[in-house]
């Protein structure tokens, strides 16, 4: 199974993203998938994400939120990864905004693999010093860096 | 009632327990809250075996809640570490969830999370 840092692009990698409104970084994260022919039908990708945000919180606390959904509109497993300072509202059970937006698109038929993908950045997104990395984070090349160190 | 509280332990009962507490959630247009606790102080376990387990409680909440999304049931996950007993009773209380649902083969004692709880517990089989 493909590693985290494997499955996210550079040029998928929002360092200090310009929306404030949880929908609109949606936006914003899927345009370079879409870009990098990842994602190939946007609306029905921003579709299945929408209606599973309108069902769930994706923030999962500690300033972390994971939007994510597996459709025919995704070829393979791909991350986003998008950085607000100001914070973004994803609905997080302790009630804090999110300032580090992991998307994740899967293939409709790839759900083992979307699963651990999501277990496993869940997982890596809990310890202080991958936010605290990803936070400081200067570069793309410095997101995938941390990323790197922290995988197992 | 509005919310439920599902905990979700790796036991072979699991995916019964959480079919039913999906079902009933559905029937009663209810919020479920999937809670998991790692317990880092388990007999033998190490820093290493806790990752794991952390990684294995995700998969199980998030196959959940794929499961939820097909079946139009509002969920949240929630992962949490230490003792699992007071915290699945402190946080049913904090998130004011009205039943509890576990799996009739989890790993707490029943009649301990009977008499600790203030809600009403669901054993599944």
């Amino acid at each position: 199974m493909a590693k985290i840092s494997e499955l996210l692009p550079r040029s998928a990698i929002v360092l200090n993203l310009q929306s404030r409104e949880k929908f609109e970084v949606i936006d914003e994260l899927v345009r370079p998938l879409v870009a990098a022919g990842a994602i190939t039908d946007e609306s029905e990708f921003v579709s299945a994400i929408v209606r599973r945000e309108n069902m769930e919180s994706t923030g999962i606390g500690l300033g972390v939120a994971i939007p994510h959904a597996r459709t025919k509109a995704v070829a393979n497993i791909v991350l986003a990864f998008g950085r607000s300072d100001s914070g973004v509202d994803f609905n997080s059970l302790d009630g804090k905004p999110s300032h580090l937006i992991f998307l994740i698109a899967a293939p409709e038929e790839q759900k083992t693999e979307y699963i651990m993908t999501l277990a496993r950045l869940s997982k890596l997104l809990r310890k202080d010093e991958v936010r605290i990395g990803l936070n400081k984070a200067g570069s793309p090349d410095d997101v995938a860096r941390v990323i790197m160190q922290h995988e197992s | 009632m509005e919310r439920i509280l599902l905990y979700v332990e790796d036991t072979p009962g699991m995916a019964t327990a959480a079919t039913w507490a999906l079902r009933l959630a559905k029937d009663m247009s209810c919020r479920v809250f999937a809670l998991s606790v790692v317990n880092p102080n388990a007999p033998r376990r190490r820093d290493k075996q806790t990752s794991d387990a952390e990684e294995r409680a995700w998969s199980l909440l998030y196959e959940i809640e794929d499961d939820a999304l097909e079946k139009n049931v509002r969920i949240s996950l929630l992962l949490e570490t230490g003792d699992p007993l007071p915290r699945l009773t402190s946080l049913s209380t904090s998130y004011e969830t009205e039943l509890i649902i576990a799996s009739a083969d989890s790993r707490l004692t029943c009649s301990e999370l009977v008499r600790q709880s203030n809600r009403p517990v669901v054993f599944v089989k």
